[in-house]
C-alpha cells in the first residue's frame, strides 16, 4: 500500500492537535476502511502512540479495520424500525448474505453492518445500501435487493439524468450547441478551456446530471479550469463559488429560462439547475 | 455574492430581497430531506425542471426545493404557494398538472389530500389533520428556505434578528430575552438556555470561548434534528451568532453525527456562504464581534451526545465523559468556558428575538415554554414530525395529530426520551408533556423521540432491545454500567427466550436501582429507565413470559409458534412468501406450516390479507 494519500491527509490537518478523528475519516473514506500501516502512519506523524490511535479507531462505530465490500449494506435497528418489524429484516439479510453484521462476504461483494438509528424513521424499517435508502423493508423486499447487490452489473442508483439543456453564452448568446459530436446520443456542449499552459476546445453532455466529456488536452484531476465562450471569447463566470469545494462556477444559460452552473474543478461533481434568476 | 461590509449593507441587501420575493409568481415546493428523496422527490424534481425548461414556465412559476416539512408518510409531496394547496404521495406522471394547474392558479381536484375521517378532499396543507392541529413555529420555516442557497433564507427574513440585536450593541438585553422566553434545552436535561448563556457571558476565563450545537442526535427513534439541520441550516449559524454576540464566544462547533450526510452537506455549504457574505469571520457585518465555526462529524457513538463526552471527541479523543464539576462553562473544549446546547435549542433563537421573549413564553405551560418538534413514529398511521405547544396531550398527539394507531390493533404505549427514557401506558395518555409531567410518569421529555406501541409489541423486547443498545453503547468507563448494562440484558434475554423465574424480576429491579446510583454520566444514570418503566406499567407482561412461557404480543421469538387457521382460502401467497419452504398446501386448499422448518421470519403473516396465519 502506498502512504502517498496518508501524507496528503495528514497535510492537510497539519497543525490541529484536535484532528485525529478526522484524519481516520478521511482515510476511511479513501480507502474504505483503516489499514494498519495507515494508522502507524498516523501515529508516527502526529506525535501520538499507536496505542492512542487504535483506541479511537476501535471506540467509534464508523471505523473499520477490516477492508470492506463493494457494497455496504446498513440495517437499521432504530426504535421505530424495530417496531415495525427491522430484526426480521436484517435476520433474512444475514440469512440471504450468508455473512453477520460486520463481516464482508468472500468474494468481497457485500458488507453488512447495523445501525442504531438513520434518522428516516418514518420509512422503517429502512436498509440503506451504498448512501440509496430503501424504505419499508420486508423479508420479500430484502431478497430483491441483496440479488442488485450480488450481481456484478446492476447500478444501485435508480437515478439516472433525465434532463436535456440547450445552453448558450450568457454575454453574446451564442448557442453552445454541438450536432457533430453528439455525447450521451444528444448534441454535446462545445466550449474552450484553459488550465496551466493549456488551452484548447471542451465538450460537455448535453444531459443535466451526465458526467459524460471529451476534451483536447487531458484535464488532471482537482485542477479548477476557465471555461470561455468559443464565440465572443468572454469567460463564463458563475454567481457564486461551487458549494461543496470553493472553486468558482460557470455558468451557461439554458433555453427555455434559467442558468445551470458546473463546478470548474475536474472531477467535482457539483451542478446546479437553476429556474428561477432570483436565487442566489 | 459581495461580502456585506456594515449592517446597513445588510439592510439593503435584506430589503432587496424582501421586495423581489412579494411577486405574485407562484412557487411550487418540493420537500427532498432524506425521507423525501429516499420517497422519490428527486424524480419529481427532474420531471419539474425538465417542463417547466421545454414548456418555458420559468418564468410565470418559482421552483424551490425545500428540506422535510414534517408529514413523512406522504412523501414525496409538493406544495404550491401562495394557495397552499398539498399534494400528497405525487407520482412523476402527475407532477406536470400539478405544475399548470399552479402556473394557472389552479388546484388539480383528484390528486389532493383525502381526509380518512370525512372522506373528503383538503385543498389547504393547513386544513390537513395533521398539520391543523400542530403549532408549527420552527418547521414551517423550511417551507420557505432552500437550504442550500442562503439569498433564499434572507429573503425569509433570515439574519435579521442577529443584525437587529448586532446594531442594538446591547448585550446583556440578549440574555433577557433569553431569560424571559423561558426557553429550556431541547436536548433532553431541559436546563434554562437564557441562565447558561449568562453563565457563560460571565465567566472570566481568557478568551476563546466555545459555543457548540450538538448534533449528535442519537436517540434512536428520534429524527427533529435532522430535519432542522438539513431544511434550515442557516437558522442554527443565526442563533449561534446571537449566542456569540450575548456572550463573547469565538468559536463555534458543530458537532453532527456521521449518520447525516445531507445535514453535513447543507450545514458545510451554509458556512461557506455565511462565510462569504461577511456574516462569518473577523469583524462581522463591520462590528468588532468576530466568531466563526467548524463542522466536526461524529463517528458513531451514542455516548457522545453527553456534554463531556462531545467535548472530548471534538479534541479527537475517545469520547468518554468525565466527571463534572468542572462544568463546561467553568473548563470546556480546550479548557475554555463552553456552552453546549442542542440543535433544535438554537434554531429556537432567531424566533425568540423576533417575537420578543415574553410572547414567546405565552405558549406552553408555566415551567415548559414554546414548542417542541416530536418524531411521532412506529405503529402510527401518520408518521412524521410533529411540533406542538408545550402542555399538550399525549392523546392530542397520537391520536388527534398522528390519526392513531396503524392498522387494526390498539396502542399499548408511547415510548418517550430514546434509551434513557421510558414507556408510557395508554390509559395515562391524557397527561400532558412537559418536562416535570414526564419525569413524574418515570419517563422524560428527552430530545423528541415519541414510538407508538401496539398490542403487536412486546414491553420484554423492548427493555432488551434498549438494553442491548445501552450495553453497546457504554464507553466502559464506570463499572458498573459497562457491567450492569450487560446483565440487566442476560437478564432481559432469559425471560425473553423462557429460561427466567421470578427472582429475575427482582434481580432486575435491584440492579437497576445500582446502575441508576452508582454510575458518572447520563447515560448510565438513566440507562435502567426503560427496565423500571416497563415493570413500573407492564410487570404482568414479564409474568405471563416468566410463569407461562408466552409472549402475549407474539414477537419473542422462542415462546412463539406460527399457525395457519381455518381462515386460509388456499390463496398460496404465504408459501411463496416463506423463505424457510415450510409452508405446504395445494391452491384452494388449507396450508399447513412445518415448524420443524419455520425459522418464525413474520413474512407468511406479513402477506397474508385474510388474518389467517396466527402467532402464539
Amino acid at each position: 500500500m502506498s502512504t502517498d494519500g496518508i501524507h496528503s491527509i495528514l497535510e492537510k490537518h497539519a497543525g490541529d492537535r484536535f484532528a485525529l478523528i478526522s484524519i481516520l475519516e478521511d482515510i476511511q473514506t479513501k480507502y474504505s476502511y483503516l489499514p494498519a500501516e495507515a494508522l502507524r502512519t498516523v501515529a508516527d506523524k502526529t506525535g501520538k502512540s499507536l496505542a492512542d490511535v487504535y483506541s479511537v479507531a476501535t471506540f467509534y462505530h464508523a471505523f473499520s479495520l477490516k477492508p470492506r465490500g463493494k457494497h455496504v449494506a446498513s440495517v437499521c435497528l432504530g426504535t421505530a424500525c424495530h417496531v415495525r418489524g427491522a430484526r426480521m429484516v436484517a435476520a433474512e439479510v444475514e440469512r440471504r448474505l450468508g455473512i453477520r453484521p460486520g463481516e464482508t462476504s468472500k468474494d468481497r461483494q457485500v458488507t453488512l453492518e447495523t445501525v442504531n438509528c438513520l434518522g428516516a424513521c418514518a420509512l422503517g424499517p429502512v436498509v440503506v445500501v451504498d448512501g440509496h435508502y430503501y424504505p419499508k423493508m420486508d423479508t420479500q423486499k430484502v431478497a430483491k435487493i441483496v440479488a442488485k447487490m450480488q450481481d456484478d452489473t446492476a447500478s444501485m442508483s435508480s437515478e439516472g439524468p433525465t434532463i436535456p439543456l440547450k445552453v448558450s453564452c450568457p454575454r453574446c448568446n451564442h448557442s453552445f450547441m454541438n450536432h457533430d459530436h453528439p455525447l450521451d446520443g444528444l448534441p454535446s456542449i462545445h466550449v474552450t478551456v484553459s488550465f496551466g499552459e493549456h488551452h484548447g476546445w471542451l465538450r460537455l453532455s448535453s444531459l443535466y446530471g451526465s458526467f459524460a466529456l471529451e476534451m483536447e488536452h487531458p484535464i488532471p484531476m482537482d485542477a479548477v479550469v476557465q471555461f470561455f465562450c468559443p464565440h465572443c471569447h468572454g469567460e463564463l463566470v458563475g454567481a457564486n463559488d461551487c458549494p461543496e469545494c470553493g472553486a468558482p462556477m460557470i455558468a451557461m444559460i439554458v433555453r427555455g429560462g434559467g442558468v445551470v452552473q458546473i463546478c470548474g474543478r475536474r472531477g467535482c461533481k457539483s451542478h446546479m439547475l437553476d429556474l428561477d434568476a432570483a436565487n442566489l | 455574492m459581495e461580502r456585506l461590509r456594515t449592517i446597513s449593507d445588510f439592510w439593503t441587501l435584506h430589503n432587496r430581497l424582501r421586495a423581489d420575493s412579494d411577486s405574485q409568481k407562484p412557487v411550487v415546493v418540493i420537500p427532498a430531506g432524506t425521507c423525501g428523496q429516499a420517497s422519490g422527490a428527486g424524480e419529481l424534481i427532474r420531471v419539474a425542471k425538465r417542463e417547466m425548461i421545454e414548456n418555458e414556465l420559468t418564468d410565470r412559476m418559482r421552483l424551490r426545493i425545500t428540506g422535510c416539512h414534517g408529514f413523512c408518510e406522504m412523501e414525496p409531496s409538493v406544495l404550491v404557494l401562495p394557495t397552499r394547496a398539498y399534494y400528497p404521495r405525487v407520482k412523476p406522471a402527475d407532477m406536470p398538472r400539478i405544475l399548470y394547474a399552479a402556473v394557472l392558479g389552479e388546484v388539480v381536484e383528484e390528486l389532493l389530500f383525502v381526509d380518512s375521517v370525512s372522506g373528503r378532499r383538503v385543498e389547504k396543507q393547513d386544513d390537513v389533520p395533521f398539520f391543523r392541529k400542530q403549532r408549527r413555529t420552527i418547521l414551517e420555516r423550511n417551507e420557505q428556505v432552500d437550504p442550500i442557497r442562503i439569498g433564499n433564507f434572507l429573503e425569509a427574513g433570515g439574519y435579521a434578528s442577529f443584525a437587529k440585536v448586532l446594531e442594538s450593541g446591547d448585550r446583556p438585553n440578549v440574555i433577557e430575552e433569553m431569560k424571559a422566553s423561558g426557553l429550556r434545552g431541547r436536548g433532553g436535561a431541559g436546563f434554562p438556555t437564557g441562565l447558561k448563556w449568562e453563565m457563560l457571558a460571565k465567566a472570566k476565563n481568557g478568551t476563546g470561548k466555545y459555543l457548540v450545537c450538538n448534533g449528535d442526535e442519537g436517540d434512536p427513534g428520534a429524527y427533529m434534528d435532522r430535519a432542522v439541520l438539513e431544511g434550515n441550516p442557516h437558522s442554527i449559524l443565526e442563533g449561534m451568532l446571537v449566542g456569540a454576540f450575548a456572550t463573547g464566544a469565538t468559536h463555534g462547533v458543530l458537532y453532527v453525527r456521521n449518520e447525516y450526510p445531507m445535514a453535513v452537506k447543507h450545514l458545510l455549504i451554509a458556512v461557506r456562504q455565511a462565510r462569504e457574505l461577511g456574516l462569518l469571520g473577523d469583524g462581522i457585518l463591520g462590528t468588532s464581534l468576530s466568531f466563526d465555526v467548524r463542522l466536526v462529524k461524529g463517528a458513531g457513538a451514542f455516548v457522545c451526545g453527553e456534554e463531556t463526552a462531545l467535548m472530548r471527541s471534538v479534541e479527537g479523543y475517545v469520547g468518554e465523559p468525565r466527571q463534572r464539576p468542572p462544568f463546561p462553562v467553568e473548563r470546556g473544549i480546550e479548557g475554555k468556558p463552553t456552552i453546549i446546547n442542542n440543535v433544535e435549542t438554537w434554531a429556537n433563537v432567531p424566533v425568540i428575538l423576533e417575537q420578543g421573549g415574553r410572547e414567546y413564553a405565552r405558549i406552553g405551560t408555566e415551567k415548559s415554554r414554546g414548542t417542541k418538534i416530536f418524531s411521532l413514529v412506529g405503529k402510527i398511521k401518520n408518521t412524521g414530525l410533529v411540533e406542538v405547544p408545550m402542555g399538550i396531550t399525549i392523546d392530542e398527539v397520537v391520536n388527534g395529530i398522528g390519526g392513531g394507531p396503524l392498522g387494526k390493533g390498539r396502542l399499548k404505549a408511547v415510548q418517550t426520551g430514546g434509551p434513557s427514557g421510558g414507556c408510557i401506558p395508554a390509559r395515562l395518555f391524557d397527561l400532558s408533556i412537559d418536562y416535570d409531567g414526564l419525569v413524574a410518569a418515570g419517563s422524560i421529555m428527552g430530545s423528541g423521540g415519541m414510538i407508538a406501541m401496539d398490542e403487536r409489541t412486546c414491553m420484554v423486547d423492548l427493555a432488551r432491545y434498549f438494553m442491548g443498545f445501552l450495553k453497546d453503547e457504554s464507553c466502559g468507563k464506570c463499572f458498573t454500567c459497562r457491567k450492569g448494562t450487560q446483565r440487566m440484558w442476560e437478564l432481559l434475554d432469559d425471560i425473553t427466550t423462557g429460561k427466567a423465574t421470578l427472582a429475575h424480576i427482582d434481580l432486575l429491579e435491584e440492579l437497576a436501582l445500582v446502575v441508576k446510583d452508582t454510575t458518572m454520566c447520563g447515560l448510565g444514570q438513566t440507562a435502567p429507565n426503560p427496565v423500571l418503566s416497563t415493570l413500573r406499567y407492564f410487570r404482568d407482561e414479564y409474568v405471563e413470559h416468566i410463569v407461562h412461557k408466552r409472549c402475549p404480543a407474539g414477537v419473542c421469538k422462542d415462546l412463539i409458534t406460527y399457525s395457519i387457521n381455518e381462515k386460509c382460502t388456499g390463496c398460496m401467497l404465504c408459501g411463496k412468501a416463506c423463505p424457510a419452504l415450510a409452508i405446504t398446501g395445494d391452491k384452494k386448499v388449507r396450508h399447513a406450516i412445518d415448524h420443524t422448518k419455520c425459522i418464525k421470519c413474520d413474512a407468511c403473516r406479513s402477506v397474508c390479507k385474510l388474518d389467517a396465519v396466527e402467532v402464539r
